[in-house]
């Protein structure tokens, strides 16, 4: 099913009408493989797949010189990040940083690497990759949770750790040459979805990069969600703890009782 | 096959968790421990998140001592009135374990604090069963009778004040002395996720001087109330306790539990207690090795949730 923009068509249509054709007016049209991903007890990841076309405006015009970016982005929380330092041989957390907005997920796939596609200003005024996503102002604490004044050079040192990290688990993505044409104007590109991925609503957005330039972007709405057994236990366990915990005591007692009775009779 | 943990929010190997909980179950009913000092470590080094595996485990050692105690209910061999005056202890240290946990969390050590705790356990414990079993084996051997020089022995415990009469455990002592036993090993089972056995057994035969054959029961039945206790207080003060995992290892826990007890009169038992005791070592040089490794990365990242 492909989805098309409500408003494109009818400001094409208009711009014809009036009879001046922009000087850039290639489209883009997207679509994801799935808007929902359900998390069951089966779940183990998974992978979307996104793809689109570009309309020329122009018809017969060869979709040369054009770039695609798609960039699938999570609900964003505050994140901690721990420094270990060795005291006396033992390896404990030290300082931390938190960066008050950090997006739980991040994946970026290009047609060519970015460098190539765009300029430094342009990514970071268009907000393209994480590391011109709005984070917040970061805050420091020492080791006995006192607030201390944050280092430039320390604010990078522990954000690159974070990216690191969040690299290791799979939820920061970098994939360039992920997204790949398919002809002239067909594209697509797929995207993991790790096991641990937080549950939320996501955007996907695609960039289309034309001389060095944004000339159209799309976004896409994903929802990650917990479903079923897992839903309801999950939220039982947040909504009223007491009642889960209850449950879960006396289904444990229930299956020792169980377990000695059936014994019992052998 | 793969599930995933709703509240670990992580997918997990069924097969594997089961076989740990078979073993598991089998070693804790032989010996009459909770289990969860050998639970805990295995499950933070599959990748669950400490505190979970913490809150977690307590749900599995309720299910297992229940049995345990079931078990020894039959057999007469609980001292009622002594595993009261233990309870009292343990539901304070309980509920002071929980704070202690909380407040280590949310300074970002209770992950550090639950290893260095592991390994001072693990090795004293493992240690001392080690010295004891290879003395019993030799003498076994030597075809010698232990001394059991239990009656008339007197020390300090006999002044202190507070004195009550246990029929079952023919003991007249003063309650103090239980009662701390039983707040130390219920901050334990707040902490590191455990029964508490491995510490309450040696201290109800060699402190509290209570008959052998009535100690693993009362220890049972303390450990169904106080881990039963920790299991909620974790569920509401942590969001910790994974009912998927919990009952997995349940599940492994209490079959394994069965065959571990009915093990124990056929199988020459100082000999397995030397390879646990050897087993404990081993889980505790591991944590203790990780300890004084550098990192791989010396940074770590953890989301700050607004319920924690």
């Amino acid at each position: 099913m492909i989805r098309i923009r409500h408003i494109a068509p009818l400001c094409l249509l208009m711009m014809m009408g009036v009879g001046f054709a922009p000087l850039q007016a290639d489209q883009l049209v997207t679509d994801l493989s799935e808007h929902q991903i359900a998390i069951r007890s089966n779940f183990t990841g998974t992978q979307i797949l996104l793809f689109g076309a570009v309309e020329a405006n122009t018809p017969g015009e060869r979709a040369l010189d054009r770039d695609i970016i798609v960039v699938v982005t999570g609900p964003s929380h505050a994140v901690r990040v721990r420094r270990k330092e060795a005291v006396a041989g033992i390896w404990i957390n030290h300082d931390s940083v938190t960066f008050p907005r950090v997006p739980g997920y991040y994946a970026i796939a290009s047609t060519r690497p970015l460098e190539v596609t765009l300029t430094p200003e342009v990514l970071s005024a268009q907000k393209i990759g994480i590391e011109n996503a709005d984070i917040g102002t970061a805050s420091a604490s020492s080791i006995d949770g006192k607030q201390e004044i944050l280092a430039p050079a320390t604010e990078e040192t522990f954000w690159k750790a974070l990216v690191r990290n969040k690299r290791r688990e799979g939820l920061f993505i970098n994939d360039p040459g992920g997204v790949t044409f398919l002809g002239q104007t067909l594209f697509r590109a797929t995207v993991d979805i790790p096991a641990n991925v937080p549950v939320g609503l996501y955007t996907a957005k695609v960039y289309l990069v034309r001389g060095g330039e944004v000339i159209d972007a799309i976004s896409s709405p994903l929802y990650i969600d917990k479903r079923g057994l897992e839903r309801f236990l999950y939220r039982v366990a947040h909504a009223d703890p007491l009642l889960y915990g209850l449950i879960a005591v006396f289904a444990a007692g229930f299956a020792g009782w169980l377990a000695s009775a059936v014994m019992r009779r052998n | 096959m793969q599930i995933y943990l709703p509240i670990a929010e992580m997918p997990i190997n069924v097969l594997s968790i089961l076989v740990m909980g078979l073993t598991v179950g089998f070693l804790s009913g032989m010996f009459g421990i909770g289990g969860g000092f050998l639970m805990t470590p295995l499950l933070i080094f599959i990748g669950i998140p400490p505190a979970i595996a913490v809150g977690t485990q307590s749900i599995q050692v309720v299910a297992s001592s229940v049995t345990g105690a079931l078990a020894h209910f039959g057999r007469k061999s609980i001292d009622f009135k002594m595993g009261g005056v233990l309870l009292v202890g343990g539901i304070a240290g309980s509920l002071s374990g929980i704070v202690v946990f909380k407040a280590l969390a949310k300074i970002g050590q209770i992950d550090l604090v639950i290893s260095i705790i592991y390994v001072v356990f693990l090795s004293v414990i493992g240690g001392l069963m080690m010295v004891e079993s290879v003395k019993a084996i030799r003498a076994a051997r030597a075809g010698g009778a232990s001394s059991g020089s239990r009656a008339g022995h007197h020390s300090w415990l006999h002044g202190l004040p507070f004195k009550m009469r246990f029929r079952r455990s023919k003991l007249y002592i003063s309650i103090i002395p239980p009662i701390m036993v039983g707040y130390f090993v219920g901050m334990l089972s707040a902490i590191m996720g455990v029964g508490g056995g491995f510490i309450m057994i040696p201290a109800m035969i060699y402190l509290l001087r209570m008959p052998t054959n009535v100690v693993i029961g009362t220890s049972f039945f303390q450990i169904v109330f106080v881990t039963a206790l920790t299991g909620i207080l974790h569920s509401v003060e942590n969001q910790a306790v994974d009912v998927v995992l919990g009952m997995l290892l349940v599940i492994g826990g209490v079959i394994g539990a069965q065959y571990g007890v009915r093990a124990a009169e056929r199988l020459p038992a100082e000999q397995l207690r030397a390879l646990l005791a050897a087993l404990l070592l081993l889980i505790g040089l591991r944590l203790g090795y990780d300890l004084f490794t550098p990192p791989s990365d010396v940074f770590s990242i953890s989301d700050v949730s607004p319920h924690s």
